[in-house]
C-alpha cells in the first residue's frame, strides 16, 4: 500500500515539475529569456529525473520484477532515458545544446505516459511465464535506450532539415511560417545561444553574419546527431542481439519475423542507411538528415504502431486508445 | 586489432606505392576542410576563406622553411597520403579504388577471377543503400499483408474489382509470394544481394583501407601538419612533454628525433569490417538454419514417451539426423506455478532421456525461458493442455475423463469434459459436466446445466450432484514441447557476439595527431574520423597542459 501511495506523489512531483518547466520553457521562447528561470528549469529537471527514478525504484521493489513488463514503464523508462542522455550531455560540458531536443521530448513522452493512457495501464502486469527472465532488463533497457538516442539523434536531423529549408519555406508561406514558428523554437534558441556565444569570443570573420551562424549550427547539428545515432545504433544492435538470444531461449527461435521483430530491424536498417551515408561526402548532409528523420517515424511505428495493433509475440505492450 | 606501427619502417618511403595515391589526393589537397563542408552554396565563402587563411598563415610563417619546401614536397605526397582514405570511411568504393587492390590474399583469392567489374558495381554504395531500402520496405509490407493465410484470404481482401491502391490485386500479392514474405524468392533474393555486396565492399574497399591505415607515419614537415584538421602552434614548448601528456590522454606515441606520431583508437577504424565479416557471419548462420534444422512439437500427456525421432521432421535438405533422436523422452510430471491471483506464473515439465538401451542419460526439469539441451538437441517448454480428468463416481473407478479443448475468443483456455448419466444410447443424453481454465480448480454442472459446485483435485473433498457422489481424483495435464536442432546457432551467436563487439568499438574515434619540434616551437597537428568536435575539445584541453619552457639563460643574461 505504501508503495502506491509513494507512486502516487512521485507521478505527481514529475508531472507538476514538468508543467511548470515546459511553462518556463515556452516562456524563454515566445516571450524573452530570463536566465534566472532558465537554471530553475534546469534544476527542475533534475528533480524530476530523480523523481521518475524513485518512481520506477519503488514499482521495482513492489512488483518484484524489472519495471519493464508494460507500455506506461516502458514510457517512463524511455523518458528517464531520454534524461540520462540530457544529464549526461550537461555534464560531459560539450556545447551541443542536445538539452533543446531532450526537454521537450522527456516532457511529451511523461505527459503522454501519465495523461494520455487509462490508469487501468498504469497498474503494474504480473509477468507470464515468458517474460521471466534475466534477459526482460538487458533487452529491454537497451531497446529503450537505443530508441532514446536515435529519438534525439533523428530530432536533431529533422532540425537541421527545417532549418535548411526555412528559407524557401519563408518564401513562399510567409504567413503560414507564423503558424509553423512554435516548431522552431528549439532552433531560435539555439542560434541565439550560439551568437551570444560567438560575440563573446569576438571572433573577427568577414563573412555575412547570418550566413556564418547558420552554417556553424547545421554543421553542429549535423555532428551531433551523427554522434547520437551512432551511439543509438549501438544500443539497438545488442538490443536487437540481446533479444534474439532470449527468443531462442524461450521460443526456441532466434528470429521469427515477429511484427515488432521486424520493425525493429526496419529501424536498423534505416539507421545502417544513415550511417553509410555519412561515409559518403557527397551523400551527407541534406540527405542523410533526411534519412535519420525518416527513422524518427520508423522508431514511432515499431515502437507504438506495432504495439496498437497488439498482435505478435510482443503483444504484452498492446494496449487500446482511450477514447470514451 | 593490428600489431603496433613500425613508423620507422615505413618512414624511408620504401615501397609506397605514390600512385596509388595520387588520384586520392586531389580532393584533400583543394580543400582540407572540406570534411565539414557539406552542402553547396553557404560554405563556399568559409571555403575561401579558408585557403586565403592557409596561404596566408604560409606566407607569415613559412619562409624560414621556404628554401628547403621543395624537398618536403615531395614527402607530403608520402605522408600527407593519409587522410582522403580516413574520410572516406567504410563501405565506399565510389572512386573505384578497390580496381587497384593488391589481390593476392589467399583467403579472397576466388575473387580474382571474379570480373572487376561486377565487384566494383556490387561495392558501389548507392547500390548497397537502395539494397536495404528495397529490403526495409518489403519487410515493412511483409507486416502490412497478413502472412501465411490461406489463398482465400488474400481473395477476399485483395479483391480484382476494388484493388488496394488502384492496382494491388491477389494476383499481385499471391504472384510475388507476398503472402510468405519471408521466404518469398524476392526478398530471399535481395538478401543475398546485400550479402554479395558486403563481401564485395569488405574486399574492395574495407581491406585496403586496413593497409593504408598501418602505413601512418612521422611528418616531416610543418606545413603538411598545419594542413591537418585541427592545428596548432605551440611557442615554447618540447615536443617531449607533449607527448608524455599524449601519452597520459591514452595515446600511443611514437617519437623520432623532433617528429611525434601519436594514435588512439586504432580499433575504431577496423571496427567497421568486423561489423561487415559479423553480418555474413550471421547470415551464414541463418542459412543453415534455415537448411539445416530439424523442428518438431508434441503435445505429452504427463507419464508418457516419446522417441525424439518420430516428431521431428527435417526443415530443408542439409538436415541430418544426429544421435540424438534415439532417445526416448519420458514426461515425469507436469505442473503449475499460480500467482495469488490465480494466474499461472510458470509452466514446469519434469523429463527424463532414455538411451536406447533403456539408461537415463539426463533428467531435469525444464520450465519456459529455461530448456533442456542434450547432444545438439533442444527441448523448450512452450504450450500446455488439460489432458484428463480422474474422478471415482460412488466409490468406484477412478475413470479417466478425456479432456477437450474448448472454443473461446481470447487467448485464455478452457477444457471440458462430460460424464454421462443414465442411457448413454439414447439420442438426448444427459450427464455432468466439468469446466476448467487450469489445473487448479474444476467448475461442476449438474444435468440440467446448473451450477453445482467447484471442487480442487488436491482436496479429494467429494460433490453430491443428483444423488451421486463424485471424487475428484487428480487433474492430469499434457505438456507442450517443442524439439530442436539447429547447428547454425553457434554460428549465429558467434556472429551476434561479434556483431555486438564490433558495432561497440565503431562508436570509438581513430584520432591521430602529429607533432614536430621547430626551434622553441611545437607546431601540432590531428585529426579523428569520428568524434570531431570532442577532439578538437580534448585537444584544446591536452595543449592547455603542456608546461611552456621559461628560458632559464635570457633571464640569467639579462
Amino acid at each position: 500500500m505504501i508503495f502506491v501511495a509513494l507512486e502516487h506523489i512521485l507521478t505527481h512531483i514529475s508531472f507538476s515539475i514538468i508543467s511548470i518547466v515546459i511553462t518556463i520553457h515556452f516562456m524563454n521562447l515566445l516571450v524573452y529569456e530570463i536566465v534566472g528561470l532558465r537554471d530553475s528549469s534546469e534544476k527542475g529537471m533534475i528533480v524530476t529525473f530523480f523523481s521518475i527514478t524513485g518512481l520506477l525504484i519503488s514499482r521495482w521493489i513492489s512488483s518484484g520484477h524489472f519495471p519493464l513488463s508494460n507500455l506506461y514503464e516502458s514510457l517512463i523508462f524511455l523518458s528517464c532515458s531520454l534524461f540520462i542522455i540530457h544529464i549526461i550531455s550537461k555534464k560531459s560540458n560539450h556545447k551541443n545544446n542536445l538539452s533543446i531536443i531532450t526537454t521537450p521530448s522527456t516532457i511529451f513522452t511523461q505527459g503522454f505516459a501519465t495523461s494520455g493512457l487509462s490508469t487501468e495501464m498504469h497498474q503494474s502486469a504480473i509477468l507470464v511465464p515468458a517474460l521471466q527472465s534475466q534477459w526482460l532488463m538487458m533487452h529491454v533497457s537497451m531497446m529503450l535506450l537505443s530508441y532514446a538516442a536515435l529519438l534525439c539523434g533523428s530530432l536533431l536531423s529533422i532540425a537541421l532539415l527545417i532549418i535548411t529549408f526555412r528559407n524557401n519555406i519563408h518564401f513562399f508561406c510567409k504567413r503560414k511560417n507564423f503558424l509553423i514558428r512554435p516548431f522552431f523554437f528549439g532552433e531560435i534558441k539555439y542560434l541565439n545561444e550560439k551568437r551570444r556565444r560567438v560575440f563573446k569570443i569576438k571572433n573577427p570573420s568577414s563573412f555575412s553574419f547570418r550566413n556564418y551562424y547558420k552554417y556553424q549550427l547545421t554543421q553542429h547539428l549535423d555532428y551531433w546527431s551523427y554522434r547520437m545515432i551512432s551511439l543509438g545504433f549501438t544500443f539497438l544492435t545488442i538490443g536487437i542481439l540481446c533479444g534474439a538470444v532470449w527468443a531462442n531461449e524461450a521460443w526456441g527461435s532466434y528470429w521469427s519475423w515477429d511484427p515488432k521483430e521486424t520493425w525493429a530491424f526496419i529501424t536498423w536498417t534505416v539507421f545502417a542507411i544513415y550511417l553509410h551515408t555519412r561515409t559518403n561526402q557527397s551523400l551527407q548532409g541534406t540527405n542523410s538528415a533526411l534519412i535519420a528523420s525518416i527513422g524518427f517515424f520508423i522508431i514511432w511505428i515499431c515502437y507504438f504502431g506495432v504495439n496498437l495493433l497488439g498482435i505478435g509475440l510482443h503483444s504484452y505492450g498492446s494496449f487500446t486508445l482511450t477514447s470514451n | 586489432m593490428s600489431p603496433p606501427l613500425n613508423p620507422a619502417k615505413t618512414l624511408g618511403g620504401g615501397p609506397i606505392p605514390r600512385t596509388l595515391f595520387s588520384s586520392l589526393l586531389q580532393p584533400t589537397f583543394k580543400s582540407p576542410s572540406s570534411i565539414f563542408l557539406s552542402n553547396g552554396r553557404i560554405p563556399h565563402a568559409l571555403r575561401i576563406a579558408s585557403k586565403l587563411n592557409t596561404s596566408q598563415d604560409s606566407k607569415s610563417r613559412a619562409p624560414p622553411d621556404d628554401n628547403n619546401s621543395k624537398k618536403k614536397k615531395k614527402r607530403i605526397v608520402v605522408f600527407g597520403s593519409a587522410p582522403p582514405v580516413s574520410e572516406e570511411g567504410n563501405g565506399v568504393a565510389g572512386n573505384g579504388e578497390g580496381k587497384r587492390a593488391p589481390a593476392g590474399v589467399p583467403l579472397w583469392g576466388f575473387f580474382k577471377r571474379m570480373p572487376k567489374k561486377v565487384l566494383a558495381a556490387l561495392s558501389n554504395l548507392p547500390l548497397a543503400i537502395g539494397e536495404m531500402f528495397a529490403i526495409a520496405a518489403l519487410m515493412a509490407l511483409g507486416t502490412v499483408i497478413d502472412q501465411g493465410e490461406a489463398p482465400d484470404h488474400y481473395f477476399q481482401k485483395y479483391p480484382e474489382e476494388n484493388p488496394v491502391f488502384g492496382f494491388v490485386t491477389w494476383r499481385w500479392v499471391l504472384g510475388l509470394g507476398f503472402d510468405h514474405m519471408f521466404t518469398s524468392p524476392v526478398f530471399l533474393c535481395m538478401l543475398i544481394l546485400l550479402a554479395a555486396s558486403l563481401m564485395a565492399c569488405t574486399y574492395t574497399t574495407q581491406i585496403p583501407l586496413v593497409k593504408v591505415a598501418r602505413r601512418w607515419s612521422f611528418m616531416n614537415s610543418t606545413e603538411a601538419i598545419r594542413k591537418q584538421e585541427f592545428a596548432e602552434s605551440l611557442p615554447r614548448a618540447s615536443i617531449q612533454d607533449l607527448g608524455i601528456i599524449l601519452m597520459g590522454a591514452g595515446y600511443e606515441v611514437f617519437v623520432k628525433g623532433p617528429s611525434l606520431y601519436a594514435f588512439k583508437g586504432m580499433a575504431g577504424r577496423f571496427a567497421p569490417i568486423g561489423v561487415h565479416l559479423a553480418m555474413l557471419l550471421i547470415m551464414a548462420g541463418g542459412t543453415l538454419s534455415a537448411t539445416g534444422s530439424f523442428r518438431g512439437s508434441v503435445t505429452v500427456p504427463q507419464g508418457l514417451n516419446f522417441v525424439v525421432g518420430d516428431v521431428m521432421s527435417p526443415n530443408g535438405f542439409l538436415s541430418f539426423p544426429t544421435q540424438a533422436f534415439n532417445t526416448e523422452v519420458h514426461v515425469n510430471k507436469f505442473y503449475m506455478d499460480y500467482y495469488d491471483s490465480g494466474e499461472v506464473s510458470q509452466f514446469f515439465t519434469d523429463i527424463s532421456l532414455f538411451s536406447l538401451d533403456g539408461k537415463e542419460v539426463m533428467r531435469k526439469t525444464i520450465r519456459v525461458n529455461d530448456p533442456l539441451r542434450y547432444g545438439g538437441l533442444t527441448i523448450y517448454q512452450t504450450d500446455w493442455g488439460f489432458s484428463a480428468l480422474q474422478i471415482s463416481k460412488n466409490g468406484e473407478g477412478p475413470f479417466n475423463l478425456a479432456m477437450a479443448p474448448l472454443q473461446t475468443n481470447g487467448d485464455k483456455k478452457l477444457f471440458g469434459t462430460f460424464l454421462p448419466i443414465g442411457n448413454t444410447d439414447s439420442p438426448n443424453v444427459k450427464g455432468i459436466s466439468m469446466l476448467a481454465r487450469d489445473l487448479q480448480s474444476i467448475v461442476l454442472y449438474d444435468q440440467e446445466g446448473k451450477f453445482a459446485g467447484v471442487r480442487r483435485p488436491s482436496s479429494k473433498l467429494p460433490i453430491e450432484i443428483d444423488g451421486m457422489k463424485i471424487v475428484i481424483e487428480d487433474a492430469i495435464g499434457s505438456t507442450g514441447l517443442d524439439l530442436k536442432t539447429d547447428p547454425g546457432v553457434p554460428i549465429v551467436y558467434a556472429g551476434f557476439g561479434a556483431l555486438m563487439l564490433t558495432t561497440s568499438i565503431s562508436f570509438l574515434s581513430h584520432s591521430q595527431v602529429w607533432a614536430l619540434q621547430d626551434g622553441t616551437t611545437v607546431v601540432f597537428g590531428g585529426k579523428t574520423n569520428r568524434g570531431k568536435i570532442e577532439f578538437q575539445e580534448e585537444m584544446n584541453c591536452l595543449l592547455d597542459k603542456v608546461p611552456e619552457i621559461i628560458v632559464v639563460d635570457d633571464t640569467l643574461n639579462g
